[in-house]
């Protein structure tokens, strides 16, 4: 039974405070990096001359591999591999990293169904104007692409908010770890997991319509 | 230090056993949600208003929170009105639970891609219910909807390592406690990884094949 001592404090509310801000740093980091690093390995992709072809084929099994093990299976082994080498870093730093990873397999392959969307004859058209093959991409193709990449993306990142979820496994004080101690503390389970629920619907929910509307929008402009 | 496969590749039967339960969560699971999923998808064309509206919130609520959370809530929370679920109970009854939400909006998206001239195609050439079911709807409502289903289950096999976070003893549960016996955790998640990694290549390979000679899906899948 709860007793009236066990209702929420100050204290608890700094805890789930703390726990979203830890979720949405997360999720933010590892797709700002993702985004990133991810847009690097797509170019890297389109490429076409044989000198990078080992490079294209490191990359294209990169993505492969981490698309294919469980989010937590990486973090895992990325957890493991760090305690294993002493390297000292934070329960963060580990997670930081291993979503930084996975968002960059996942948003490369994104984007690069967006390079890939621009019609063929617009690299032929670039190429007959005496574009070298980044202005063609810096001036041609991804000014087109980024309508196809975006929601997408945007689809992705609300996914992966969901995802980090996983972290609280290693021990990062995000919001599902903060859900935990105060389960443990005492609080009832359900009042405590519904709220945390209710706090990943609300971060997550209002991206969805973005997502859906940034959709509408950029399809319709894209169909002129 | 050098990595020792050694020891955990002599458990192999161990792991194999929980990457074998890890595909049968996810089958289980999948058929569930499959089920829960057609109802849902059909209410929302045909229900009353009220059954669409509820279904429509339980799709953005199943779809808009973190699958391990729910799963909390169902092991940790229902024991609290006296509802006590075995671990794996739970963590079926959680990706059921999602997969219903997900498949909802796949099979939704799918039921809309019949165009209603055809229908009236197959009536007019005198096809009966069933005929036009299984040669003008299922076919080309299976080109739309077979890669995202494919694709879904593959998400929801590699979805099932949430499970032992509960304490299943699924692939990523044995692996956990095969590194905590031997002190080689990397090398036994590096062989983990392996094992997910060869059972969805296998398995989108086997959806491929599946697709080209039964629906003659030519398009490039997942």
């Amino acid at each position: 039974m709860p007793t009236p001592a066990q209702s929420l404090s100050y204290y608890d509310g700094r805890l789930l405070l703390i726990g979203l801000l830890t979720t949405l740093g997360l999720a933010v980091a590892g797709c700002g990096a993702g985004f990133l690093f991810g847009f690097a390995v797509a170019i890297l992709r389109t490429t076409r001359s044989r000198a990078m072809a080992p490079l294209r084929a490191a990359l294209f099994v990169y993505c492969l591999l981490l698309r294919r093990i469980p989010f937590l299976v990486t973090l895992l082994l990325v957890f493991f591999a760090c305690q294993s080498t002493n390297a000292g870093l934070s329960t963060f730093a580990v997670a930081l990293i291993t979503v930084g990873l996975i968002a960059t397999a996942y948003l490369s392959e994104i984007i690069r169904g967006g390079l890939e969307s621009v019609h063929a004859g617009q690299w032929q058209a670039a190429r007959a104007l005496n574009f070298t093959h980044w202005q063609a991409l810096r001036y041609v193709i991804v000014p087109q692409a980024w309508r196809v990449i975006l929601p997408p993306a945007v689809g992705f990142l609300v996914m992966f908010i969901k995802d980090t979820a996983l972290a609280s496994q290693i021990g990062v004080m995000e919001l599902t770890s903060a859900g935990k101690v105060l389960g443990n503390k005492g609080l009832p389970s359900m009042l405590v997991y519904g709220m945390i629920l209710l706090l990943y619907f609300l971060i997550s929910y209002p991206l969805t319509r973005l997502g859906r509307r940034a959709e509408s929008k950029l399809a319709f402009a894209r169909n002129r | 230090m050098p990595l020792q496969f050694r020891p955990i590749l002599e458990q192999w039967p161990y792991l194999l056993g929980g990457a074998w339960l890890s595909l049968e969560m996810a089958a289980l699971a999948f058929a569930c949600g499959m089920l829960i999923g057609l109802v849902c998808a059909a209410l929302l064309q045909l229900g009353p208003p009220y059954l669409r509206r509820l279904i429509t919130a339980y799709v953005t609520f199943a779809t808009n929170t973190p699958q391990l959370v729910q799963i909390y809530f169902l092991f940790f929370g229902l024991p609290e009105v006296g509802v006590i679920l075995p671990p794996l109970a739970a963590a079926l009854v959680g990706m059921t639970f999602n997969a219903g939400a997900y498949l909802c909006e796949i099979l939704r998206a799918g039921m809309l891609s019949v165009r209603s001239a055809e229908l009236e195609a197959a009536d007019v050439l005198g096809f009966s219910r069933i005929q036009v079911l299984r040669y003008v709807m299922i076919p080309h409502v299976m080109k739309v909807m077979f890669p995202s289903l494919s694709n879904q289950f593959i998400i929801m096999t590699l979805g099932t390592s949430m499970a032992s976070v509960f304490g299943v003893e699924e692939l990523t549960g044995r692996t956990m406690s095969l590194g905590a016996e031997t002190y080689l955790s990397v090398e036994a998640f590096i062989v983990a990884a392996g094992l997910y990694l060869t059972i969805s290549l296998v398995a989108t390979f086997m959806l491929i094949v599946y697709g080209r000679v039964i629906y003659r899906i030519k398009a490039r899948m997942l």
